[in-house]
């Protein structure tokens, strides 16, 4: 079975844009924990959380191409050795380990951020959450896709919960953040037919897009946030 | 109805009074300004002072260079949660 469809032309821009997503995620974690030191904001808190382990997969995802992209060279050099197919078994399992923590990571992340603007959930919704994600990325590694769907799904309720907030706020950043998750839940429909390896490359485009879109955010809320004056509303 | 403004917001919105203020004040102005009571005021102010975000200088409240920037991180905060609708 294919472990990823990255074309070969395509080999290492994935990765930079696999830094470059955790780059911005890591700001915003920042942000969010600057937010929760200052204001003792714990739906901040879980937020920057979220954003934390979508980060830390992106570092998983990172990690196993590159052992990857280097064992494909590696063995194309030592060539039909049997000792290589050795290495290569055990490599594999790598591969499995470091794609099923980056799939479950990001599903826990995407799933916190979804969960914060509505009420408490209780313990038994997290722990059965929480099973359906490991699920979920368990059966990722044989049937691609369903990781792809799930993403999916979590991300067009992410996009429905800031749909409501911008209704309510009118708050132009919203609308930007909506735009970035919007596209970020496209790339997961792309993700869907990424057996076509150019449509897997047309996803990271996305994908790329979307982070860059969360660039400006970032600006936006560090340099539109220096200019506004606080006021003094009534007690 | 406007919320109840929290603690460090209230630390924050005297600051920006403040800076607004070509960073002096006089105290009454500022409790005025701030919304806020006399015995209020007091116990913000100690506390502004202690952390060297205000000094006192000849009857007025002046912001120091650590007060401009909380009140710059705070407001960077503020655009954050409401990005979030947190």
């Amino acid at each position: 079975m294919k472990i990823v469809f990255t074309p070969d032309w395509f080999l290492s821009f994935d990765v930079l844009i696999e830094i470059f997503s955790f780059l911005v995620l890591i700001t915003f974690f920042v942000l969010a924990l600057r937010s929760y030191k200052l204001n003792q904001n714990k739906k901040a808190l879980f937020l920057g959380i979220g954003f934390f382990l979508i980060a830390f997969a992106e570092i998983f995802t990172i990690f196993t191409k590159l052992v990857l992209y280097y064992d494909t060279i590696f063995t194309k050099e030592v060539g039909q050795m049997i000792v290589t197919y050795h290495v290569v078994n055990s490599v594999d399992v790598f591969y499995y380990i470091g794609f099923f923590f980056h799939k479950f990571l990001t599903l826990s992340g995407l799933y916190l951020i979804y969960k914060i603007p509505s009420k408490k959930g209780t313990m038994g919704d997290f722990i059965l959450a929480g099973f359906f994600l490991i699920i979920s990325a368990i059966f990722s590694s044989s049937v691609y896709f369903v990781f792809h769907i799930v993403a999916m799904i979590i991300l067009f309720f992410i996009v429905m919960n800031y749909i409501n907030i911008y209704k309510k706020t009118k708050f132009e950043n919203t609308k930007t953040l909506i735009g970035a998750f919007a596209i970020l839940l496209a790339s997961q429909i792309v993700f869907l037919f990424s057996s076509i390896q150019i449509v897997y490359a047309i996803g990271q485009i996305l994908q790329l897009v979307s982070y860059i879109i969360m660039l400006i955010l970032i600006y936006h809320i560090t340099k539109y946030g220096k200019k506004k004056k606080p006021h003094a509303d009534s007690l | 109805m406007e919320r109840k403004r929290n603690h460090t917001q209230i630390v924050s919105d005297m600051l920006g009074i403040i800076q607004e203020r070509r960073g002096k004040i006089k105290p009454t102005h500022l409790m005025y300004k701030a919304n806020l009571s006399h015995v209020q005021m007091k116990k913000y102010l100690e506390e502004m002072k202690k952390k060297d975000l205000i000094v006192k200088k000849n009857a007025l409240i002046e912001i120091t260079n650590k007060g401009r920037e909380f009140v710059m991180k705070y407001s960077q905060i503020k655009e954050f949660e409401e990005t979030f609708g947190l």
